[in-house]
């Protein structure tokens, strides 16, 4: 293996990082569907882990069923998809701008804040039973007769330290980006995120001028970093409204747990907050997923396939109205809400979504007109992840369209068409399959070490791609049929269901332990261990 | 934008009108009275949820096929969520329940039988209970 530089080493170290956290709410989704399918199953299992437990002792098996499923989304996003990204982008955004990141010692401190962040909100489910589910509808996180106090206080300074961590690494991140050390001129704060808006090249369409010496050397920014500005707008905005939710558990917990003291959760309006809290999650899931996946699709298929991206100049424009739509799309979670004015549930919740469809339409095609056209093509174990990732993102994207729909939500909101055909399609998918192309090809750039086998990728490939569509449809299947989510049935009804879901979860889990090995095999165990020891300890 | 974009750009555009005007029109029976029509309701019906309990009118609901009949769920807690589901457990239709103010759904049933209703959001680790059995009655 090569000698790693330091960027190098902290991408891997993330990667790796990350990918335990995969494991982890694997895990957490297996023992999930166990439940579902006999919510008793787990009764020993969670009695012997009461030892280590200082409370919930006499817990039922709900409780323990929510607390997990509160963290289960925590870990998946911001210990999994979020450290991958994190370090992925920590290379990548410096390598395309020939620069240094702007913060170095910012980057171990993303790597140890985020991992502590993500572990104190899972222990918060874990340890002391949090439940009130990643969507912490106000005021339920609050509702201390339901929700243990110390759980919510801890699950909120969890959330804030996760948020107060991406927002230091969206800095850094722009930081780079506009940083003006040689070789690479910078770019001003504020011309930047004229660019990112869009509102340069208005102002242009509407005076008529033509394009300056600047505006041609902003035009020549790779459209990968295009992608990551703009996602990364949407990135500050979810940091923003989450770290705002962590702090309203922490100052209403705290002083219940402390003092006594019950602040009146009800000062605070449940569909005002409903709003703002959706209009931030919802960057996540319909902003910065989206705009990152077409900026690294954007990068890594030309450079697989030796092409040039067809309609380059289109795709930067649709990145744009990827922001826009990001912005005005949150409604679509509120579409059950009889209270949301039915003017925002049709156009923030509808029309807009809808604009995703066009939006992620273009980027799809750019990217399939670019491998046609570059035919014959080699099907290096990245491309063929990332082609499973435009597939799955589509199928995903569908589903997602179809059910932001005020007529057909009222038989779908909250059942599992929702969380298996749309959300787990495009997380499973969509956004792991792309994660394990980056990784794929990033891991001969970083080390210059080949992947070892060539069969297991193959199987990592079909492996995962059924397990996630046979998981998926087989919870939608019982969606259909009227299963809710969040919903754990005490008599197990739709058992047989979950029992198909479970069998194609399993074969995800090889699916994922072949791809681990693979790797690791072809990395050496030693190089893998040797990431984590500091260059000093190695030394003495 | 190339020849081969446009045309797949207003392919999209084709996609994405039709199937919205089309899901916006009775092809959806429920639009027809949910956002065009708006009709009185023949029956109305309160139901509260406070502490995980679904707390149903006194005398039961009994309604009779195509009356419209309004459901008024409040809550004086947390949000929940309010479903009716035929006896096979499919689902008739559902809406959130936010506390603090009515949240209303107008509905006509079309097929006699009796109805459930559970609470389609999670409110807490006793969310699973929160299930009525045949809490409607619906006659011909």
């Amino acid at each position: 293996m090569a000698q790693l530089g330091f960027q190098e080493k902290w991408t891997l170290r993330f990667a790796v990082v990350g990918l335990l956290f995969l494991g982890l709410a694997g895990l957490e989704g297996v023992l999930m569907r166990l439940d579902l399918i006999n919510p008793e199953a787990l009764a020993g299992l969670q009695r012997a882990l009461n030892i280590i437990r200082p409370m919930g002792q006499d817990a039922s098996s709900a409780e323990y069923f929510y607390a997990t499923m509160t963290a289960h989304p925590i870990v998946g996003i911001y210990g999994f998809a979020y450290m991958c990204v994190m370090g992925a982008f920590y290379f990548l955004v410096p390598f395309l701008l020939n620069k240094e990141v702007r913060f170095k010692k910012l980057v171990p401190v993303n790597f140890f804040l985020q991992i502590t962040g993500v572990l104190i909100a899972w222990a918060s489910g874990f340890f002391l039973l949090f439940s009130g589910l990643y969507t912490l509808y106000w005021p339920l996180p609050v509702s201390f007769d339901r929700i243990p106090v110390v759980g919510s206080a801890l699950f909120g300074f969890g959330l804030m330290l996760i948020e107060i961590n991406v927002l230091l690494f969206a800095y850094n991140l722009f930081a780079t980006v506009l940083r003006k050390s040689n070789p690479s001129p910078g770019y001003s704060t504020g011309r930047y995120l004229s660019e990112a808006f869009g509102i340069s090249r208005l102002v242009r369409l509407f005076s008529k001028k033509g394009k300056t010496e600047d505006d041609l050397r902003y035009d020549e920014l790779p459209v990968f970093v295009v992608a990551v500005g703009r996602g990364s707008i949407d990135t500050v905005i979810n940091a923003v409204v989450l770290l705002s939710a962590g702090a309203l558990l922490v100052i209403y917990a705290v002083p219940a747990f402390a003092a006594g003291l019950y602040l009146n959760p009800m000062a605070i309006d449940p569909l005002i907050y409903k709003n703002w809290f959706w209009w931030g999650l919802d960057m996540v899931a319909d902003g910065n997923v989206l705009m990152y996946a077409a900026g690294t699709w954007y990068l890594l298929i030309p450079m697989l396939v030796n092409r040039k991206l067809y309609g380059e100049s289109v795709v930067r424009t649709v990145i744009l109205a990827d922001l826009l739509v990001s912005l005005f799309v949150w409604s679509h979670h509120l579409m059950a809400d009889q209270a949301q004015p039915v003017w925002l549930r049709l156009f923030s919740g509808q029309f807009i979504t809808w604009g995703e469809f066009l939006t992620m339409g273009l980027t799809i095609f750019s990217v399939m007109m670019t491998i046609w056209l570059a035919r014959p093509v080699k099907f290096s174990p990245a491309l063929k992840f990332a082609l499973g990732s435009v597939f799955s993102f589509a199928m995903g994207g569908a589903a997602g369209v179809f059910q932001a729909n005020i007529g057909l939500n009222v038989v779908a909101h909250n059942t599992q068409l929702i969380i298996g055909p749309h959300a787990h399609t495009m997380l499973l998918g969509g956004l792991s399959m792309l994660l394990f192309a980056v990784i794929y090809a990033l891991i001969p750039m970083l080390t210059k070490v080949e992947i070892a086998n060539n069969r297991w990728v193959d199987f990592h490939l079909w492996g995962w791609l059924i397990g996630a569509f046979g998981m998926t449809s087989a919870m939608g299947w019982a969606g259909n049929l009227g299963m809710l989510r969040r919903t754990l049935y005490p008599d197990g009804d739709f058992g047989p269901y979950m029992l198909v879901a479970m069998f194609f979860a399993l074969l995800l889990a090889i699916a994922f332990v072949s791809f681990v090995f693979n790797i690791i095999r072809s990395l050496g165990w030693k190089n893998v261990i040797n990431l984590f020891i500091p260059a000093r300890s190695k030394a003495s | 934008m190339e020849k081969k974009e446009k045309l797949w750009f207003a392919l999209l555009i084709v996609i994405a009108l039709t199937f919205n005007v089309v899901t916006l029109t009775p092809a959806i029976p429920w639009q027809k009275w949910l956002l065009w029509s708006h009709p009185s309701p023949d029956k109305s019906f309160t139901i509260d949820m406070e502490d995980n309990e679904i707390r149903l009118p006194k005398g039961g609901m009994q309604v009779n096929t195509g009356e419209f009949v309004e459901f008024i769920a409040t809550s004086q807690d947390v949000t929940y969520g309010f479903g009716v589901f035929r006896t096979d457990g499919t689902m008739v239709f559902q809406m959130q329940v936010l506390p603090g103010r009515p949240n209303r759904f107008l509905w006509k049933f079309d097929t006699p039988g009796l109805y459930s209703i559970r609470s389609t959001e999670y409110s807490g680790p006793k969310h699973p209970q929160m299930f009525v059995k045949d809490a409607i009655q619906v006659k011909s």
